[in-house]
């Protein structure tokens, strides 16, 4: 996605598209929040409860399907003003005249050939976890001339974000998660228009090692049946002559192993325990090559259900535990835009 | 001239850089000074490669001249492949035959042909003593595919050939039958050892690199700015000790000359996985499967640099200080107890 000229520097945050970039934490209330979450300034927890999410329902993996296996960008949103279901239609109107305007200037759009370009808005009950919880949205563009063929696709959740759903006012709609795949000049032209359309505001879900490491753990722990992958951790080395990167690859089994000898509670998983995790496979790595990956950065993390990069960037390779995924991702966007 | 050697002629012409193409044009050698002249060197790439197409026309130009300029291209570019290592070994007892390279091209030739048809190879030998062969494959049936060769560098009277390009497999056989039966060994077997630097693999398996290690003696960096008044001069004396263990150690595992040149070093380690008694975890799990990837630019200068920058002991792991040694950069490291093993029989 273009990185707006307006960036943000001062709190390191990306804006999406270029123009607007208004964060504005009048629409929440900070304190509410953090109290019951336990989750004060948005650190991470010192545990997480294990979710119970209820299982979805038949056939929603032909629903969600497009969410797999394809690299998706992950945003934090503030909350937008003025949303609402009912406008679904006119917002899809709006957005393919923008997007037709853009192409007729022949600035952003590179899309290959004389493409006719069609946006459709739809509701996604099926990310919906709870009675209170609300649907996701879903923001396809298809190439109308091409196949059809979707060239584009965001996906705004609030997956388990009951929390945040509480303390928002009126008048605002709260998807603190955006996952977007798709063109970059797409995704400058309708991040723009959302920022303006809903006077909210895009950065890019940088995610941090100690998060990383929780999802390495969380993850290892999940039961996989098929297409089982070795747990991959990559590590960025700073400080040598040259860039150094280690790859540390650990056979699934092997790795749940190590966390099932870890992992001793039911209900929630620890951040003692993570720490436990992450020590004794850099405890392993030094008996072999006595290099303290310690003092390297984790950067990458890839499972069996899903890879993920510090940028920002995830793969979802699994259906399984998709929920999960997408309620870690939306609390960690919580905790970026309060 | 055929159809299937303009287009290559044209589409190797488009690869070289213009800056090159004089030079490039010149070594190949197909054509006259006068032609040479006439090309306007100067004009868009596509007309370029179309005067080049012509003017092969004119004088009668055959695959194996197109295969010669690619062969000149690529080993202008060597470092744009992967290279992969193979040892050939000789059985006791077998004899030492005088080696010429006309024997060698015959032997190699026939050998291939014997089993394939269609088969284009091409030799061509540079200034640097290297044989490279060039081979483009076909079936029974179809005419050699032109655009995925493979290429083997080959030193006279050395047992190494460096070969680039994940063939077939069964092309590969027929490859080590003809090198074999060319280069007069009995067995051959790959190093696990690779590299996009051809002349570091060189440089490696040749044992060249140690040439380097007196020529250039660095002086240690004299610190600059340094106002350290404040801090207790022994402290100081002693990190300056430190430094020096370490640039010595370091020194003592990877010379102080250049190093050859790696993008990556693997190891697959079965080993048992032991964590400190105070963590209460896992413990004496074997094996516990990893698969370690070291990756960079130039692998081997970053590894130096990991003890002095605080990154790792000093002297470095065993593990990462024999990748030169062994001629290695791809271990299985099982359990032994003596301490890790890379499977080696000497070890």
């Amino acid at each position: 996605m273009e990185r707006a000229p307006t960036e943000d520097t001062a709190s390191g945050r990306k804006t999406m598209g270029h123009g607007t970039n208004f964060i504005s934490t009048a629409h929440l209330s900070r304190g509410r929040i953090s109290l019951k979450r336990g989750n004060l300034f948005g650190h991470t927890p010192a545990k997480r409860r294990i979710l119970q999410t209820p299982r979805m329902q038949e056939n929603a993996d032909a629903r969600i399907g497009f969410l797999l296996r394809k690299q998706l960008t992950l945003y934090s949103v503030t909350p937008l003003y003025r949303f609402s279901y009912d406008r679904l239609q006119e917002y899809s109107r709006q957005l393919c005249f923008v997007i037709a305007a853009e192409k007729q200037k022949g600035l952003a759009i590179h899309v290959e050939g004389d493409l006719k370009l069609k946006v459709k808005f739809s509701s996604l009950s099926v990310l919906k976890t709870s009675e209170k919880g609300q649907a996701g949205v879903l923001i396809q563009v298809t190439a109308e001339n091409a196949g059809p063929k979707v060239v584009w696709i965001g996906c705004f959740c609030c997956t388990c974000g009951d929390d945040i759903l509480e303390t928002v006012m009126e008048d605002f709609t709260c998807f603190p998660l955006f996952l977007v795949n798709g063109a970059e000049s797409l995704s400058a032209i309708i991040g723009t228009w959302l920022q303006q359309t809903f006077d909210c505001s895009f950065s890019l879900l940088t995610i941090s090692p100690l998060n990383l490491a929780w999802m390495a753990a969380m993850w290892t722990g999940y039961k996989i049946e098929h297409h089982k992958r070795a747990m991959e951790l990559t590590f960025s080395v700073p400080g040598t002559s040259q860039p150094l990167d280690i790859s540390y690859a650990i056979h699934a089994e092997d790795a749940k192993a190590l966390w099932d000898s870890i992992h001793t509670t039911q209900q929630e998983v620890r951040q003692e325990q993570v720490n436990l995790f992450m020590d004794g496979l850099c405890y392993h790595f030094y008996r072999h090559f006595k290099i303290y990956l310690s003092a390297t950065r984790l950067v990458k993390v890839s499972t069996s259900v899903a890879c993920v990069h510090s940028d920002g960037k995830i793969k979802i390779l699994h259906s399984a535990y998709l929920m999960e995924i997408l309620a870690l991702m939306t609390e960690l966007a919580i905790s970026q835009i309060l | 001239m055929d159809e299937i050697v303009a287009e290559y002629i044209r589409r190797t012409v488009l690869r070289i850089p213009r800056s090159e193409m004089g030079r490039m044009l010149t070594t190949w050698g197909v054509f006259s000074e006068n032609q040479l002249q006439s090309i306007n060197l100067h004009q868009i790439k596509d007309k370029l490669s179309q005067e080049v197409v012509q003017l092969c026309e004119e004088n009668g130009a055959t695959i194996k001249h197109a295969a010669n300029l690619d062969i000149i291209y690529n080993y202008t570019y060597r470092d744009k492949k992967v290279w992969t290592v193979y040892k050939m070994t000789k059985e006791d007892g077998d004899e030492n035959v005088v080696f010429n390279w006309v024997d060698f091209k015959n032997r190699f030739k026939a050998s291939l042909r014997l089993l394939l048809k269609n088969v284009t190879i091409t030799f061509k030998k540079f200034e640097d003593n290297s044989m490279w062969i060039r081979i483009a494959w076909g079936t029974q049936f179809k005419k050699p595919n032109q655009y995925k060769p493979t290429y083997v560098v080959y030193h006279s009277q050395t047992p190494y050939v460096f070969i680039s390009h994940s063939i077939f497999k069964n092309c590969r056989v027929l490859l080590f039958q003809a090198l074999l039966a060319a280069a007069n060994y009995s067995d051959i077997h790959e190093m696990d050892l690779r590299s996009r630097c051809l002349d570091s693999l060189k440089d490696i398996v040749f044992k060249r690199y140690n040439q380097n290690v007196e020529t250039f003696n660095p002086q240690p960096l004299q610190e600059r700015n340094s106002t350290l008044e404040n801090v207790d001069p022994r402290i100081i004396q002693e990190d300056k000790n430190k430094k020096e263990t370490i640039r010595k150690i370091n020194e003592e595992d990877f010379g102080n000359g250049s190093l050859p040149k790696l993008q990556y070093a693997q190891y697959k380690l079965e080993t048992v996985f032991k964590s400190k008694p105070e963590m209460g975890i896992l413990n004496d799990k074997e094996p516990f499967r990893c698969l370690v990837t070291f990756s960079s630019p130039h692998l081997l200068e970053a590894l130096k640099s990991l003890a002095p920058a605080g990154l790792a002991t000093a002297p470095l792991s065993r593990l990462l200080t024999c990748i030169v040694p062994e001629a290695k950069n791809s271990f299985k490291i099982t359990e032994k107890k003596s301490g890790f093993s890379h499977g080696l029989p000497d070890q």
